[in-house]
């Protein structure tokens, strides 16, 4: 398959192949924009605090580490959507398995304090990812076997979760001697270490450059990717040809909650070494932005990743050192979220029909 | 007991009315075709703008005018961007839920130098008006009266939608819009045009649910103040299958669960696990209405291969 979208793109003509890239950096390029207008039209200095986001996240080891632990979670989360968006399932329940899998991985990281840190913290680890797989499991039986719409069901266990979760560290496992909605600490041994002193770069971020050569290798090279691919493109043609529907849109999902989970188990090892109440500023809808800019490739998802990581550790430390604040990121976000899915060339489509 | 049930209800008025607004604004967006997912956007925009022309105008009036016509604007682009520019529904609502947030979060402290909650000076809230003979009902006056003027319009879309949708001609025009473009554009109507006019309502009526927010439950403007009750609001509609009254009967009860997880709160109950009730409901109201489809289907076949049997050995 990969073998003639590459040709076919070849022969593209250069400025075709032009107008292609432009489409794909538009959606980013306008969002600045917006923000810029929002930026001036407040009478703050747009370029300014553009310069200062660019080198706040960028600038210097510090900067580039910090980036990049912004990244880990955002990363993970785009791959779990562009899973299920590939085979046509349309979740938007990874925010649903990142709660559980923090929960998770908190629980196992604060009760099984004996273990040493070699198995403790991949013990975590996988019990996070479990655990989020388990949680897009109904969702998953219930669009495949009985058609009930992922949408809705997804996004209403978005909030279950977050409801659940916060009723388990407030009413169960909170942490003694904290003010409110914090678990206790995981063991020590179960934190992941820093690569680099005064950051929190540790191996969550390369655990998730991983999952995205993985994820990679799966979609190109191996049959589970192709009948991902046809399912998504056309299930009526998959299911003629002999690809079980049902099998795609559960194994689908299941990996998308993995990843969920994953994702939410490792921002507790690395960053947070606790599960604390509401505590994703929503990786999981950012994961959805992340994925639509992304156009649902691996690469493509780990491009969009770095930029959405680098406005939230940019955003939140121009927050330290000027009066904008952090909200900003939210607008350029779901600015881009709009953009990502408004189609350009059907405006343009619809100009030429007026003139013709 | 009854007077916890009596307190409860009472509370589940004013509970109700913002999730009751948005539900049915949903509603008639859904009938129109559109699965509108930016509730929650469209009411923080109306509380906020409620907030704002009410302080600037000193006047609850002025409020409620400006919350409906910015919840009403703000659908109208949202519309736009899925109508003519072929955007995903539900990302753009996403997409908007996040612009609004984001927008107003960045504008309280760089613009009025406040964190989170907006306050400023000289606003007018909702009154509440007591209505003359209900009011006076044994069991029934207590909850029905005094509510504020927009939990009293709340009651009256209710009957309105359900007529204008069933009993007139703009109704069928936007069912038909809703289930087949192309049948509706056939039959002369612009499906696209009356996709955005449900749009419209959707956020006029998300933006009055915003000013009760903002104005009816409390005199101020907070950015997190809606809560979720946008996708409560969803949720009712799914349970109601996009019907008036059913739907107004789940935001009702969503209301219930809402003024109970106050009051239980307090009683011992943690108010997470009453808060989760309207999104456990709507997945098993989902679930059972599938299967019941699936057995129907299933029963419909087994009849007539029975038919084609008897057929048969005719």
């Amino acid at each position: 398959m990969s073998a003639t979208t590459s040709v076919s793109a070849a022969r593209l003509v250069l400025p075709a192949r032009l107008a292609a890239g432009a489409a794909l950096l538009a959606p980013f390029a306008l969002a600045l924009a917006v923000g810029g207008v929002v930026l001036a039209a407040t009478g703050r200095d747009a370029l300014g605090t553009y310069r200062l986001l660019l080198v706040q996240s960028f600038g210097g080891q510090i900067a580039v580490a910090n980036t990049l632990v912004a990244t880990t979670p955002i990363l993970l989360a785009g791959l779990a959507t562009a899973i299920a968006f590939r085979a046509g399932v349309f979740t938007i329940g990874v925010e649903g398995s990142l709660y559980l899998g923090a929960f998770a991985a908190a629980w196992v990281g604060f009760t099984f304090t004996d273990l040493p840190g070699m198995m403790l913290a991949p013990l975590a680890a996988l019990m996070a990812a479990v655990t989020g797989a388990l949680w897009s499991a109904p969702p998953a039986a219930l669009r495949a076997w009985l058609g009930v719409d992922e949408v809705v069901s997804t996004l209403m266990l978005n909030y279950v979760a977050i409801l659940l979760t916060s009723y388990l560290v407030n009413e169960h496992f909170l942490a003694p001697g904290v003010a409110n909605s914090m678990s206790p600490l995981v063991a020590d041994q179960a934190r992941l270490q820093p690569l680099l002193p005064r950051t929190q770069l540790t191996v969550a971020f390369f655990v998730a450059l991983a999952a995205t050569a993985l994820v990679a290798l799966v979609f190109r090279a191996t049959p589970a990717g192709y009948d991902l691919r046809i399912a998504g493109l056309s299930p009526s043609f998959a299911a003629a040809t002999g690809i079980g529907l049902a099998t795609v849109v559960v194994g689908a999902m299941l990996a998308s909650g993995l990843l969920g989970g994953l994702a939410g188990g490792l921002q507790v090892l690395g960053v947070n070494y606790r599960f604390i109440d509401r505590f994703s500023p929503g990786y999981g809808f950012t994961g959805i932005a992340v994925a639509l800019l992304g156009r649902n490739t691996p690469l493509g998802v780990l491009l969009a990743a770095l930029f959405f990581g680098a406005l939230a550790n940019g955003g939140a430390m121009i927050q330290l050192f000027s009066d904008i604040p952090i909200d900003l990121i939210n607008l350029l976000q779901g600015t881009v979220m709009i953009l990502a899915v408004v189609q350009f060339g059907r405006l343009r489509r619809a100009a030429e029909g007026v003139r013709a | 007991m009854l007077d916890l049930a009596a307190a409860i209800l009472s509370a589940a008025a004013p509970a109700t009315t913002a999730i009751l607004l948005a539900a049915m604004g949903c509603l008639v967006n859904r009938q129109g075709g559109i699965v509108n997912i930016g509730l929650e956007g469209l009411m923080l925009g109306g509380a906020f703008a409620a907030v704002a022309a009410s302080a600037a105008a000193a006047s609850w009036q002025a409020g409620v005018a400006a919350a409906g016509a910015v919840g009403a604007l703000l659908g109208l682009g949202f519309s736009w961007t899925i109508t003519r520019l072929g955007a995903n529904q539900i990302i753009a609502g996403l997409g908007l839920n996040l612009v609004v947030l984001g927008f107003l979060g960045y504008l309280l402290p760089v613009r009025f130098g406040v964190q989170g909650t907006y306050l400023p000076e000289g606003v007018v809230g909702l009154p509440r008006i007591a209505l003359p003979l209900l009011g006076n009902m044994p069991l029934l006056g207590p909850i029905l009266s005094p509510q504020t003027p927009l939990t009293y319009f709340s009651w009256l879309t209710i009957p309105i939608i359900a007529f204008i949708l069933y009993r007139t001609a703009w109704g069928i025009a936007l069912r038909a819009a809703g289930e087949d473009e192309e049948a509706a554009r056939a039959a002369g109507v612009s499906a696209l045009r009356w996709r955005d006019a449900s749009t419209v309502v959707a956020g006029l009526l998300s933006g009055l649910a915003g000013a009760h927010l903002a104005l009816g439950v409390v005199t101020l403007f907070n950015k997190n103040m809606t809560a979720g009750r946008g996708f409560i609001a969803l949720a009712a509609v799914y349970f109601g299958a996009a019907r008036p009254w059913p739907t107004a009967a789940a935001a009702f009860l969503f209301g219930v669960f809402e003024a109970a997880s106050f009051r239980y709160g307090s009683a011992g109950l943690a108010p997470q696990l009453v808060q989760m009730l309207p999104y456990l409901v709507v997945l098993i109201s989902l679930t059972l209405v599938a299967l019941r489809r699936r057995w129907d289907v299933r029963r419909r076949a087994a009849r007539a291969a029975d038919l084609a049997s008897i057929g048969g050995a005719r």
